[in-house]
This record gives structure tokens, C-alpha cells and sequence, in this order.
């Protein structure tokens, strides 16, 4: 009944045409951010920051959130048409979501990610009306070592999902593995692997390798194979360009998972929103009767992570506004420019101000409605992007690659990187070896490797810190069936065959 | 006679305040641009945001200041950049004490703020060592006690093994005997949920964050690292009053200019700095954040460059890491 009350509350607040057209610039604002690679919505938000510090931090708040979720609709966008992720949470997206564009299904496919986005944001706010305390402590229970096994668990997922042969996608992610270990360790705050280059003591960002290994590396595929002429095809004709039945009827367990997944991973404070998606993936391949249509274009290969990833917005919200703890980067910068509001972000957030508290709530499910009606109609417009003539999209995907790297990093020999890093993946593709392991190596690796050596630091060097702790020996154990299971199918297969042969 | 004496006062008068605008007489043409090592909406890009928004409230620069990153290398990107911008006079970077610290032990990063011409240095950055509210823990000497007499039963969480957090624990493990484990995580939420969580015993924490913790009933505070008590932790003893016979470790942050740079010029900037921390709007924004007002100018800041250099050497060393400069 609080809880209604709150909400009812948070609605009279959100509805003002104030905050209304906030939440409506907020949406717009996101939706272009996350379009554009290169800035994403913790860069937005900074930026923005010094104006909406003249707002009420109620208005304030509301539009900040709306770039942070909005970013989410955008992100995708990039990765349908033009196989460049927009965000990292939107890696996932690339893999079937890229497929169906090129199947001609580029409409559809936007579409799908619109609704994904729609369904799994607004399920997202309501387990955030609803169990925003308990959960937040339940995130708590979550350290170092069910961190270990969560993302050990992702990792065996990864080689898992890759496809054909689990031997290259294992290759693959050590390959990302090793390049996520470029840089100065926290831990003796050496450098690694940096050859002398200072430019390399921070590590390599994600958004360089993930361009490179996947816009630029299609570029250089598509160029070599002179596929000028059969660039996707797409259908004229309203009705083509929306998701037809069969397409949203196949999604429909993928919405379920991904907002579910999402939400939870978005709650633990540690493990970032990249993840989500692509564990809401990997359950999505495990799970499916047809595992060989991932990768083809499968269009709830699309909607799991979509799901996914905006899902894990309000999760990510639930300790940043329960405890004053935030996720990741984004959440990080909300929460600052509530200090410099004068709010005091903590466990006392909602009893202080109430008025932020449920308007922001109250306005992410109106803020949802809005991009889901923002973006609907934008689909036919961005679908049309893929009628320009290869001779034109190369360039400017190659363009906005470069200027997405400056942006992030701001330095001439990080495109350089980023060139290097194309060639890779150019090389892979060629070689048969799946891009996205190396991918996740990378994301995952980094605090794979952070949340072992702490967990160490925590039991003064005994591994059995990992196998002590309930929910982290429940999630290796998860881990190491998801690696035994392929081996069962293929021992089971030349079981029958033997069976066969005998019989 | 009378007169005379009237006209050689006027003479002396005109002839000591010239001395003033001669020396300031330096103003710059063009905006100017402040460098920061983080990306935008990180620590010191919130800061120097913060600092512009107050010089522009004030009305105290006759140019713009715009934020310039320089991204990377922990602050060794912004560094370098300063120091090619030698002969440059419209360009300044926001330090943090991690620009002295980490080059003493990275041999990557040669730009040191030995090189640099310092400008001031602003505030100081207090700590509170917190536990949680539910902690067995009732003081410090307490935990140092548990500590002492089992190594393995405490954990500390925090961020790189030079950070200020880390540094802090070394000088504590040395002046009392006792040790304990340091859990590195590298955000600060991450060190928050891992002691609210239970997986760690103590932690150093912000004063900001750890105010609204404690209000929420979450944490208790049971030392300050800082050289005299905060005004919104009156009860919690700073470690001296504490028992602990230990240096403080001050986290700083202010500003230098690139090598070689001009006496006039460096006059500049610190006028422009000391009207800004003399303004109601700076004193507000050092309040709301719980930062130590710690004006030096800049022979001042040097002095401190070298002594935190050889305070962290000594204490690096005794810590049992490599030590390049």
C-alpha cells in the first residue's frame, strides 16, 4: 500500500508539464546519444551537468535518468545497421541483430529492439517500485568471489555460444583476455604489457577493440569481397519494416529472460551492464530449440540482450538510490550531480526526498512510454540508412569509427589501435574465428581477474574462498556443467552411433 | 616641511604599489584551458567543473576556463601534455597528489610536477576510517588489538596499493605491529558494498559518503585521517588523538603551470585562485563537500611537492615497493 501511495505521489509529480517535457528531452536526447558511438551517456550526463544544475533537482533528475535509459533505446541502432555498437552494452546486439539487417529484416529488426526495450525498461521500473530494499541487500551478499563465479559462469557461456568450433571461440577470448590485462594492475600498481607506451598505461578502452573487431573488420570483409552490390536489401512498404508475428512470437520467452537477467545483474554493484546482455544471450542460446539460428539472424537472439540491457538500467538504480552505491560509470555521474544538488544520496534518499525519490520513478515508466513512441516511427527512417550506396556507408562507417575513438580517447594512436584492431578482426573472420569471445574476454576478463585476486587478498591466499561460499559454488558449478554439457551431446552421439553400428 | 614630507609619502606610495600591478600586470587574451586527467564526470573533472562554475558565479576571471582531458596513463597523459606546453601561459593542470605519487613508482611515467612550475595548492581531502554499524569494533585501538593478535582476522577494503588508503594502513601496520589484509577494489562503491556486505572489516571512506551511511545506520566512524577533527564528525578522534603516533597523509589537489613559467604570470593565477577561495561560493562548495580548505601559493606548493614526495618515498619503501625516483 506505501508503495502505491508512493507511486500515485510520484505520478503527480512526474505529470507535471515540467517535468513531463524533461523527461521527453531527456528520452530525445538519450535516444541521439546512444545512436552516436563514441559519447555515451556517462559523457552526456557530465556534460549536461552544469546546466541542469540551474533545474529543481526533481526536473534535474528525471531528464539525467532519460539520457541514461534513452542511451539505452539508441544503442542498438548502430549495431543493427551497421554492426558498430553504440554502447558496450550493446555488443550483444551486433550478433543477430546485424544478421537480420542484412537478411533485409533491418525494420524488423529495429522494431524488435524498440519493443525489447519497451517491455524490459518498464518490467525493470516496476521490480524497482516494488523491491527496491530487499533487493539492494541481497546485492550485498554478492563480493569478490560469487563475482569470480558469475563471470567464470559468462565466460564458459561465451565458449558455449560461439558457434561452430568451441576451440577458436576458447582462442579468442584468451586473446581478449591478455588485452584486457594491458595496463597498470590495481593491484601492484605495475604496468603490464605496455611496452613503454604511456599511452597504454590505462588500458585499452572497450569501445576501441569492440569497433575495431567489428565495424571496421565487416568493412575491410565487405570490401575485399566486393559485396558492394548485395548491401542489404530493404523491403519497400510499411508493413516490411515492422517485425511481422512469427518474429514477435519467437521473442517472446527472450523478453522474460532478458528482463529478468537484466534487472538482477544490473543490481549487483559490481558487474556492470556489458554483462547482462550477454549472459541474457547465452541463456537465450542454451535454452532455444533451434541454438543453430543464433548468429544467423535470430530475431530473440536480438531481443534477449535488448531486454537485457534496459532492464539492467533500474536495477542499477536500485543500490544507487537504496544505499548511495552506484553500478557503474553512469549511475556514478547521476549520483554526483545529485550531491550537487544539495541531496544527500544513502540510505535516507527516499524518507529526505521523497519528491525525487517516486518522481524519478514515476517518470522512468512515462519516460519508457515515450521512447517506445519516439522510436517506432524512427525505424522506417533509420532503415532507410542501408538504401546508401556502399561507395558512400563504407567511408562513413570507417568516419564515425574514427571520430568514436577520438572522442573516447582523444589521442591519435589510439585510432591507431583501433586500425590494428580492425586488422584483427579482419584476420579472425577470415581464419573462421568468431569476434565476439574476444569481446567478452575483454569485458569480462578484467573483473574476472580483479574479483579472484580479491578474493585471495580476502582468505590470505586459500582458494577454497571460492568453494566455502554457497552462491559462489552454486555458480562454478553452473560454469563447469555449461562446459561439460557439449561433451556429453558429442559422448552421446557416438554412444548411439555405436549402438547403431553394433545393433 | 610638512609638504615635503607629504610629497615623498605620495612618491614611496606610488612607487610600492607600482610594484603590485607591475607584477600583475600579466592578463590573458585568450580562454584558458585547464587540464584534467580523468573523463568527464570523474573526480577531478567534477572539481574542476565545480571550480569554474564558482569563478564564473563570482565574476573573478576576465577570460574563459574551459576543462581540457587529457585521459590516461593515471594522470600521466595530462601530465606529459603540460609539460610540451612549456612557454604556454594559458594552460594549467588540475593535480592530484596521484601525479606525485604514481611516477615514483611507475619508470613509465617521466613528466614529474618536479618539472613543472607550481601554481597553488587548494584543498585537502579528509577521510574517515568507518566500520559497519553492526561491528564488534568499538574504537580504534580496538581493531588494531583484534588485528595484532590474529593477521588473518582483519580486512581493510580500498583502492591501489598507492592510494591514500593504502599508504595509511602502512603507516598504521608500522607504528603498532599489527597487520591486516587490504582488499583493492577500484571504485569506491565497490569498498562500500564489500564492508556493508560483511566481506570486509574497515574501510577509509570519504566524509561525505560516509555521513549519509552513518546517518542511514549503516556505518559507524572510529578515526579521521586528518590533522584536526571535522566539523560534522565532532565526536570521532583524528588518529593522533587516537593514540596513533603517525604522519598524516594529506590527499591535495591544486594547480601547475608548464616549465619555466613566468613569475608575472604565475602571480596571476594566484590572485585569480585566492579570490576564488576567499569567495562565499567556493567556502559553500568546500563545506557541501567536507574538503579542507588548504590555500598555499606557489613557492608554498612546491615546498609541499617535495616533502609529500619524500613522505610517500619513505613510507613506499617501507612498504616494500620499488621505488624508480
Amino acid at each position: 500500500m506505501e508503495v502505491l501511495a508512493g507511486l500515485a505521489y510520484g505520478f503527480g509529480i512526474a505529470l507535471q508539464p515540467m517535468n513531463l517535457l524533461w523527461c521527453l528531452l531527456g528520452c530525445v536526447l538519450g535516444t541521439l546519444v546512444g545512436i552516436m558511438p563514441g559519447l555515451g551517456p556517462a559523457a552526456a550526463i557530465a556534460m549536461l551537468m552544469p546546466i541542469s544544475f540551474n533545474m529543481d533537482p526533481t526536473g534535474g533528475i528525471i531528464m539525467l535518468a532519460g539520457i541514461y535509459y534513452g542511451a539505452k533505446y539508441g544503442g542498438s541502432t548502430t549495431s543493427i545497421l551497421l554492426n558498430i555498437p553504440g554502447e558496450a552494452s550493446s555488443v550483444a546486439s551486433c550478433i543477430d541483430g546485424y544478421q537480420m539487417a542484412k537478411r533485409g529484416r533491418a525494420g524488423a529488426a529495429l522494431g524488435i529492439a524498440a519493443i525489447a526495450s519497451f517491455v524490459a525498461g518498464t518490467f525493470g521500473v516496476v521490480l524497482l517500485t516494488l523491491v527496491a530494499p530487499p533487493i539492494a541487500r541481497f546485492a550485498l551478499s554478492f563480493s569478490s568471489p560469487e563475482y569470480f563465479a558469475l563471470l567464470s559462469l559468462g565466460l564458459a557461456l561465451v565458449v558455449l555460444f560461439a558457434g561452430e568450433s568451441p576451440i577458436k571461440a576458447a582462442l579468442a577470448m584468451l586473446l581478449g583476455l591478455w588485452f584486457t590485462s594491458i595496463g597498470i594492475d590495481l593491484f601492484s600498481a605495475q604496468a603490464r604489457f605496455t611496452f613503454g607506451q604511456t599511452a597504454l598505461l590505462n588500458g585499452i578502452d572497450f569501445m576501441i577493440v569492440a569497433i575495431g573487431v567489428f565495424a571496421v573488420a565487416e568493412v575491410l570483409g565487405s570490401v575485399q569481397a566486393r559485396t558492394d552490390a548485395q548491401l542489404p536489401s530493404v523491403p519497400r512498404g510499411i508493413r516490411n519494416l515492422l517485425p511481422n508475428w512469427e518474429e514477435l512470437k519467437a521473442c517472446r520467452f527472450a523478453l522474460v529472460n532478458g528482463s529478468i537477467t537484466g534487472f538482477l545483474v544490473g543490481v549487483l554493484p559490481g558487474a556492470g551492464s556489458s554483462i547482462s546482455s550477454f549472459i541474457a544471450y547465452a541463456f537465450e542460446k542454451l535454452f532455444s530449440k533451434h541454438p543453430e539460428r543464433f548468429g544467423q539472424g535470430a530475431p530473440e537472439g536480438l531481443a534477449a540482450p535488448e531486454a537485457a540491457n534496459n532492464a539492467d538500467t533500474s536495477g542499477a538504480l536500485v543500490p544507487m538510490l537504496t544505499l548511495g552505491l552506484p553500478g557503474g560509470g553512469t549511475t556514478a555521474i547521476l549520483l554526483s550531480a545529485l550531491v550537487l544538488w544539495g541531496l544527500k544520496p544513502g540510505p535516507m534518499l527516499m524518507q529526505d526526498s521523497p519528491n525525487v525519490f517516486w518522481g524519478l520513478v514515476a517518470s522512468m515508466y512515462i519516460g519508457n512510454l515515450m521512447l517506445l513512441l519516439l522510436n517506432l516511427p524512427l525505424v522506417p527512417l533509420f532503415a532507410q540508412a542501408l538504401r546508401i550506396p556502399a561507395y558512400v556507408l563504407f567511408p562513413m562507417i570507417l568516419g564515425i569509427s574514427v571520430v568514436g575513438v577520438f572522442g573516447v580517447a582523444q589521442s591519435i594512436f589510439h585510432v591507431g589501435l583501433l586500425a590494428g584492431f580492425g586488422l584483427l578482426g579482419y584476420a579472425m573472420a577470415r581464419l573462421g574465428f568468431p569476434g565476439a569471445p574476444l569481446i567478452l574476454g575483454f569485458v569480462l576478463g578484467d573483473g574476472m581477474e580483479r574479483a579472484l585476486r580479491q578474493s585471495l587478498q580476502m582468505s590470505g591466499g586459500d582458494l577454497g574462498i571460492l568453494v566455502s561460499r554457497p552462491i559462489a559454488a552454486g555458480l562454478l558449478v553452473a560454469a563447469v556443467l555449461v562446459l561439460i554439457m557439449p561433451l556429453v551431446g558429442r559422448f552421446n552421439r557416438w554412444r548411439l552411433r555405436g549402438i547403431a553400428e553394433n545393433g | 616641511m610638512k609638504r615635503r614630507g607629504f610629497l615623498v609619502g605620495a612618491a614611496a606610495l606610488t612607487v610600492l604599489s607600482g610594484v603590485g600591478p607591475a607584477e600583475a600586470q600579466y592578463t590573458p587574451s585568450r580562454p584558458i584551458d585547464l587540464v584534467v586527467h580523468s573523463g568527464p564526470g570523474a573526480g577531478p573533472d567534477a572539481f574542476g567543473r565545480a571550480l569554474i562554475a564558482a569563478i564564473e558565479a563570482e565574476k573573478i576571471s576576465p577570460v574563459r576556463i574551459q576543462i581540457n582531458h587529457k585521459i590516461g596513463g593515471g594522470g600521466a597523459t595530462a601530465a606529459s601534455y603540460i609539460i610540451e606546453k612549456k612557454g604556454d601561459t594559458n594552460t594549467i593542470g588540475l593535480f592530484t597528489s596521484a601525479w606525485i605519487a604514481n611516477p615514483l613508482v611507475q619508470a613509465d611515467m617521466k613528466a614529474t610536477v618536479k618539472e613543472m612550475t607550481p601554481v597553488v595548492r587548494l584543498v585537502i581531502e579528509p577521510a574517515v576510517f568507518a566500520v559497519r554499524a553492526d561491528s564488534p569494533y568499538k574504537s580504534m585501538q580496538e581493531i588494531v588489538d583484534a588485528a595484532k593478535k590474529d593477521p588473518t582476522k582483519i580486512k581493510q577494503s580500498g583502492g591501489s596499493p598507492l592510494a591514500r588508503d593504502a599508504i595509511v594502513r602502512h603507516v598504521l601496520m608500522s607504528n603498532t605491529g599489527a597487520r591486516w589484509a587490504f582488499v583493492s577494489f577500484p571504485t569506491g562503491s565497490e569498498r562500500i558494498a564489500a564492508l556493508l556486505g560483511g566481506h570486509v572489516d574497515m574501510m577509509i571512506i570519504e566524509p561525505s559518503e560516509a555521513g549519509e551511511l552513518i546517518r542511514g545506520g549503516q556505518m559507524r566512524a572510529l578515526a579521521q585521517v586528518s590533522d584536526k577533527r571535522l566539523s560534522t564528525f565532532p565526536n570521532t578522534p583524528t588518529l593522533r588523538e587516537a593514540g596513533f603516533n603517525v604522519p598524516n597523509v594529506p590527499q591535495a589537489r591544486g594547480f601547475v603551470a608548464p616549465p619555466d613559467t613566468p613569475r608575472e604570470v604565475i602571480a596571476f593565477y594566484e590572485q585569480l585562485f585566492e579570490k576564488l577561495v576567499k569567495s562565499p561560493t567556493w567556502q559553500k562548495y568546500l563545506t557541501d563537500n567536507q574538503f579542507e580548505d588548504a590555500f598555499l601559493k606557489s613557492e608554498e606548493t612546491g615546498k609541499f611537492f617535495d616533502q609529500y614526495s619524500d613522505l610517500m618515498r619513505g613510507i613506499l619503501t617501507g612498504a616494500g615497493i620499488r621505488v624508480v625516483r
